[in-house]
């Protein structure tokens, strides 16, 4: 079996999405999947405020990795998501997927971002001329 | 004995931020949680219904796992120990 990699992160700081690719990519894989959410400017939306609680947040990315892994012949995952002040535009999180194939690769990269929303201690204000917002959560994730 | 409170999100704009809070030995999640809505007039209102119930969308965490809001009234805390407080997650 090839050896799985996969780098977990929740930082302010700021990524490039080809150095992330360029990490992870390796001579095995057919396809490279990436997810990348950015701040999005709708409703008079300036600025985005990312608060997570950190070490639960980074245990769970683990988590969701190691599932991935369980589940999708994939052989590399790599999550970036960002925390702080964000202006319109900016990354927010960046989920790349390395597999052999193409469909697991997508498969992968589609259920870790559907996971993230469901169950990482992440929130979200935004912030922009009309007040401020939270970002209302989708769910309650796990045993609520 | 003394239990650390976190709080996130708009729980944590009500809360005013982290807590340290002396609760007696023995004290329940469901004592801890009383003890956080005494804090202030808007952790209360943030915490509870006017019925005094927990409201719906507040999240538990003991030491970081999730708690069953039924739990709450019997999970006993120690000292050290860490609680967290938030509202449905929207990371991502």
């Amino acid at each position: 079996m090839t050896e799985e990699a996969g780098m977990i992160s929740v930082t302010q700081d700021d990524f490039d999405v080809n150095e992330v690719i360029g990490r992870v990519r390796r001579p095995d894989m057919g396809a490279l999947v990436t997810f990348l959410g950015v701040v999005r400017g709708d409703g008079g939306i300036d600025v985005m405020e990312l608060e997570a609680y950190e070490e639960v947040a980074v245990r769970e990315l683990e988590a969701i990795r190691d599932e991935a892994f369980a589940n999708y012949p994939i052989t590399a995952v790599e999550i970036i998501h960002r925390t702080g002040r964000l202006r319109v535009g900016e990354n927010i999180l960046l989920i790349v997927v390395g597999a052999g194939h193409r469909k697991e690769a997508f498969d992968a990269c589609e259920y870790i971002l559907e996971r993230i929303k469901r169950s990482v201690p992440i929130w979200k204000k935004e912030i922009g001329e009309d007040g401020e917002r939270w970002v209302p959560g989708e769910s309650h994730g796990g045993d609520a | 004995m003394q239990v650390r409170v976190r709080a996130f999100a708009r729980l944590r704009e009500a809360i005013g931020g982290d807590l340290m809070l002396e609760v007696p030995p023995g004290a329940t999640m469901s004592m801890l949680l009383a003890a956080v809505g005494e804090t202030s007039e808007q952790a209360e209102e943030a915490l509870f219904e006017e019925s005094g119930e927990l409201r719906g969308y507040v999240i538990l965490m003991h030491n970081g796992k999730r708690v069953r809001r039924a739990e709450a009234m019997t999970l006993t805390l120690a000292d050290g120990d860490e609680v967290a407080l938030f509202p449905p997650v929207a990371g991502g």
